[in-house]
């Protein structure tokens, strides 16, 4: 049985956390309007130039070029995006099984994690992990895209990866967020669909034309795969606070009932004890007099 | 390649969209369009083949209804076909953006660096500094839109 002092005390706990739960879920939402409005930037420029490199890869020619070109896989380069920081539910979960389970399928695998949480996780497990990259700043996000875009194309032309993927998650409402894992090289070869007559011409060749689009589609893809991740965590951290925040608001309720009843508890005993005492106290007049 | 002439033709127009990391940036009718690609000036005209291309470090010039817009654009590819012009690229810059300080800072220090340091790959980073800072004045200079004189 706790006292009414010690139920006071977990009132005032609760309530401090609540107070802290609710500023990060503020911190979320303003964060998540931020990274929204930068995903929903990025989106279209992205999704054009996806549409241009699958037309390229219906012309003939494209197949010998080193970007498309499949060759046998010794070893794949993953690109794994989780957060540096925690409470925000099953997102970093969700995203690490789901690379953990595509390497599981037979792959020599090499990893670049972004995140702190991503690095211990594969740590622990003992996995390939070659370059990590924690506490990323905001701002330096787009710029480190397109180096980023360039050690992975530097290492694909220089074989020391066969296949690379890219593990992020997809941010599809603020409820609703999907991890994928996505090959980025070599690029799908679409020469198997019925090749449609087209007239494009590409300048001032298709080789140089596709030395200087892939970067760019490089660069955007993985500027946008981390824009795609950064919102569903923002989403995933506010989705949580605001159900912590209500579970702090009904621990706070009971806690509060539990503390009325104490105290109405402690007033009926003590009246119980002073209209028996008065009792005793009155019959021993009686019998005096 | 249509021959028409801009002017004549004024219910043929290219649909111009620029699209940059920041989302759709600027859509827009235009006669005619001269972009700066990686091998030398292209001006495109209503009624054009169909051609991707690289674009290099320049001034992106639009031309509508005899006046003359000039924008900034760094690299990017552009997709061009009979009645339309795509451009996408990181960087695309109208004139009010441009800070044109930072331009001039960024000139004077290539400039001198560029005197001062042999270095070949220095050197080459920046000359690409001082081609864009080149290119946002000269852009900058042009908020006024004013007349353009036909140079066929």
């Amino acid at each position: 049985m706790s006292s009414l002092r010690d139920i006071r005390q977990r009132i005032d706990n609760v309530r401090s956390t609540e107070k802290i739960i609710k500023a990060m879920n503020m911190v979320a939402s303003a964060k998540l309007q931020r990274a929204r409005a930068q995903l929903e930037g990025v989106r279209p420029i992205y999704h054009e130039l996806k549409r241009v490199v699958t037309d390229i890869s219906r012309y003939k020619g494209t197949e010998t070029h080193a970007f498309f070109e499949k060759r046998k896989v010794k070893s794949s380069l993953y690109v794994v995006i989780t957060s540096d920081r925690g409470l925000s539910g099953s997102y970093n979960a969700n995203i690490m099984s789901k690379a953990l389970d595509h390497m599981n399928h037979g792959k020599n695998e090499k990893i670049f994690v972004i995140g702190a949480k991503g690095h211990e996780y594969f740590k622990k497990r003992n996995k390939n992990i070659i370059r990590t990259v924690t506490n990323i700043n905001d701002a330096h996000v787009y710029y480190g895209a397109e180096r980023l875009a360039n050690w992975i194309i530097e290492l694909y032309l220089s074989d020391e990866a066969d296949e690379v993927f890219i593990v992020y998650t997809h941010f599809e409402s603020v409820l609703n967020y999907v991890p994928y894992v996505e090959q980025v090289l070599p690029l799908p070869i679409k020469s198997e669909e019925y090749a449609y007559e087209d007239d494009m011409k590409y300048e001032p060749d298709i080789h140089a034309f596709i030395d200087h689009l892939i970067p760019l589609y490089l660069h955007m893809n993985l500027f946008r795969a981390f824009s795609e991740s950064h919102t569903s965590e923002q989403a995933a951290r506010m989705v949580n606070m605001d159900s912590a925040g209500k579970n702090a608001s009904k621990l706070i309720e009971e806690l509060t009932h539990m503390y009325n009843r104490r105290r109405q508890a402690n007033i009926t005993q003590e009246l119980s004890e002073i209209v028996g005492s008065a009792n005793v106290l009155s019959k021993g007049e009686s019998h005096d007099s | 390649m249509d021959m028409q002439q801009p002017g004549i033709m004024n219910d043929k127009k290219i649909d111009l969209t620029i699209t940059t990391p920041r989302g759709v940036k600027f859509v827009e009718k235009a006669d005619r369009v001269i972009m700066r690609c990686i091998d030398g000036d292209m001006g495109v005209l209503p009624g054009h083949a169909r051609v991707s291309t690289v674009l290099g470090d320049g001034i992106l010039r639009i031309l509508n209804n005899g006046i003359e817009k000039k924008l900034a654009v760094f690299g990017g590819i552009a997709e061009i076909d009979d009645k339309s012009v795509k451009i996408f690229s990181t960087i695309a810059q109208r004139p009010e953006e441009i800070d044109r300080e930072r331009a001039e800072r960024d000139r004077q220090e290539a400039e001198t660096a560029i005197r001062e340091e042999s270095e070949e790959v220095r050197i080459h980073s920046l000359q690409a500094k001082l081609r864009r800072s080149l290119v946002r004045i000269e852009v900058s200079l042009h908020i006024d839109e004013d007349e353009y004189t036909e140079e066929l």
